[in-house]
């Protein structure tokens, strides 16, 4: 393939598609990778910080430790009380033997190492950045898929047969954009239930209608050019020549705007969550991770942070690996070679 | 073979309907062609040259154009009552048509060994194969070099000259009866346009195919067509031999374009030759000799009536009343 040769040439496009490779594969394979799973709570493990070494039993330990000394600080001792002490000892020795039964399994919860810290109920951070990509990714997917195709075609279409099926796609078109679209989703939550399946049909709904002005706008430019004419005198059908002589000609604009759209189906997802119309609990997604940790964003930093931040490498690779297609897939690109 | 009707347009009449009114860009023109025939048609920009083609091939978007009349009969069939699937078989295979700019007519988009293998596909029912085999034997005879490779290119690898070549090579793939240049050297220089002409005429005289020229190259057609027709607003206004054309031009009209091509052959101090005026605006034309502003024998009975076109010998035929009265006296 040509357009991959291109592709390869251009360095961040493959450092964003390994990027988005490895998140995809990391989504993929949630169930069968290393992690804690995403729902299972420690009450008492709420708010560890992220830490590579150490156990949730050591840092519990410690925090313990520190909010006694603090106190005996505060009451003008140097050193602990016997009382304060056993209860040190106590929490040892709690930490040492506390079992809990996770899916059946007894495991020695306070072995358990959180690399990037918990939530407010003490769950793994990690599984749930994990396991929210593979919501957010695929709400971001099919939101574009749809887009893409329901937009291509329908604008396509609109564009270059012109007249009644123009009009009547557009009105269609317009009556969408006119209506808020959370009170769409409203209704239709409200109507099939609240589920993944059904949040992925809502923004379906309403992902095509910018890109199917879009590519209307580009088609109805490129239909009178000479190139189109040249085909429609060789013989080449209304479906030949708008899907494949038109289309190519405007995958450029296609694959930057669909990049980018990517992103804001993701803040999409994150807002419908914010109002309880996303994902539910304890399904994460890294709309609502980054929504709960604003909440704690000054004691808990890591709970914005983490999310955040894999949050923002997804959509940059993303948005490189767009910028990189869209040079790739034009012929006449100015980076070739 | 020869003298073999192939093509016979009636009348034809095709008006754009535009805000400021009725744009009559084809009033009544007939011709007809034969079999391994080339036809000139000359005109000034604007004259109805290129719609007429586009009629006759139905490529007129409608609206706002729309064929208002008459007829086009390819091998007695009529064109403007054919369905879809038979116009999609008309065009690329038994008519096909090169235009004027090769820069934007061949798809950017799409590589030419795609452009090429898609129409003889679509018309010849070849297998990928096939059609690349004969893709590349049309590269050939159109004089690109090595074909085996430039086929695989995009249109912008390719220079002005050579894109031609490959418009020529697609619309010849098929074998068609009757070609349609349409200008089709005016976007290239002077040394390439004597090569396609020549490409263009081996070629169609190789496969026995007719050829309409559109131009305003009063050069080529000398040297290219068998039959001239001289357009003017919307009309056929002379139609004769080349042989006719050149030495006993009979209307104003083509006296004037003759007077105006520059020659190397007579020397002369005087300024060249130039008609004055504007052609008309097609909109709403009286009932009159459309050239007659510009006329300078203009009559009368110029500013009255279109003139009836007039006979002389060997089919050459003029609409001009300096012929008309006589004949009608006679």
């Amino acid at each position: 393939m040509d357009a991959w040769r291109r592709l390869k040439k251009n360095r961040m496009a493959i450092y964003g598609l390994t990027l988005v490779t490895f998140y995809s594969l990391l989504s993929l394979l949630a169930p069968v990778l290393p992690i804690y799973s995403y729902k299972h709570q420690v009450l008492d493990h709420q708010y560890l910080p992220p830490s590579l070494t150490k156990t949730a039993g050591e840092l519990l330990y410690e925090r313990q430790e520190k909010i006694l000394t603090e106190a005996a600080k505060n009451e003008g001792r140097s050193e602990l009380n016997g009382k304060e002490k056993e209860e040190l000892s106590v929490l040892k020795q709690q930490i040492d033997n506390e079992t809990m039964v996770f899916d059946g399994k007894t495991v020695q919860v306070h072995q358990k190492r959180y690399i990037l810290g918990t939530d407010s109920l003490g769950r793994d951070l990690l599984a749930r950045i994990i396991y929210g990509g593979q919501v957010s990714i695929s709400i971001g997917l099919v939101g574009t898929l749809t887009a893409v195709l329901i937009g291509l075609i329908i604008g396509a279409l609109a564009g270059y047969l012109g007249r009644t099926f123009d009009a009547i796609a557009m009105r269609i078109v317009d009556i969408m954009y006119g209506l808020p679209y959370m009170l769409l989703v409203i209704i239709f939550m409200a109507i099939f239930g609240r589920n993944v399946i059904n949040l992925f049909l809502c923004l379906a709904l309403v992902s095509w209608l910018t890109l199917s002005r879009v590519v209307r706008g580009q088609i109805i430019s490129l239909k009178n050019s000479e190139f189109v004419q040249a085909a429609r005198v060789v013989g080449a059908s209304t479906g030949r020549i708008v899907f494949r002589h038109l289309v190519p000609n405007i995958l450029g604009v296609v694959a930057v705007f669909t990049t980018l759209q990517i992103p804001s189906f993701i803040l999409m997802e994150s807002f419908l969550s914010y109002l309880g119309l996303g994902v539910q609990a304890p399904l994460a997604s890294w709309g609502s991770l980054v929504k709960d940790g604003v909440d704690g964003m000054k004691s808990y930093p890591w709970m914005l942070f983490f999310p955040g931040l894999a949050m923002t490498i997804f959509l940059f690779s993303m948005n490189f690996l767009g910028d990189g297609l869209r040079d790739a897939l034009d012929p006449q690109s100015k980076n070739k070679l | 073979m020869q003298n073999q009707e192939i093509l016979r347009v009636e009348n034809l009449k095709t008006y754009f309907n535009t805000d400021d009114g009725v744009v009559k860009a084809v009033d009544s023109v007939s011709f007809t062609l034969n079999q391994g025939e080339t036809l000139g048609i000359v005109g000034e920009s604007g004259c109805g040259k290129s719609v007429t083609n586009l009629s006759v091939m139905r490529l007129i978007s409608s609206p706002p154009g729309k064929i208002m009349g008459g007829d086009v009969f390819f091998h007695g069939k009529s064109v403007l009552s054919m369905s879809e699937d038979e116009l999609r078989d008309l065009r690329g295979n038994k008519i096909s048509m090169i235009f004027q700019d090769p820069m934007s007519s061949l798809n950017p988009f799409l590589r030419i060994s795609t452009q090429l293998v898609e129409t003889l596909c679509l018309h010849q029912g070849l297998s990928r194969s096939e059609a690349r085999e004969k893709a590349v034997q049309m590269l050939r005879l159109v004089g690109i070099p090595t074909p085996e490779k430039r086929i695989d290119a995009y249109p912008h690898q390719f220079s002005g000259g050579m894109r031609q070549r490959a418009m020529i090579a697609m619309a010849l793939s098929c074998n068609p009866e009757i070609l349609i240049a349409d200008e089709p050297t005016t976007a290239l220089d002077v040394t390439i346009q004597a090569q396609i002409l020549e490409i263009i005429k081996d070629l169609t005289v190789k496969l026995n195919t007719a050829v309409i020229l559109v131009t305003h190259d009063l050069g080529v057609v000398s040297g290219m067509c068998n039959n001239i027709c001289v357009m003017y607003a919307g009309r056929i206004v002379e139609r004769a031999s080349t042989d006719d054309m050149f030495s006993n031009p009979k209307h104003p009209y083509t006296r004037g374009l003759i007077r105006s091509v520059p020659r190397l052959d007579k020397t002369t101090k005087e300024r060249l030759y130039s008609i004055p005026g504007t052609p008309p605006s097609l909109i709403d034309i009286p009932e009159c000799c459309p050239f007659h502003p510009r006329c300078q024998h203009a009559m009368d009975v110029c500013r009255m009536k279109y003139p009836d076109e007039t006979d002389f010998e060997n089919g050459h035929k003029a609409c001009c009343w300096l012929y008309g009265d006589s004949n009608r006296a006679a």
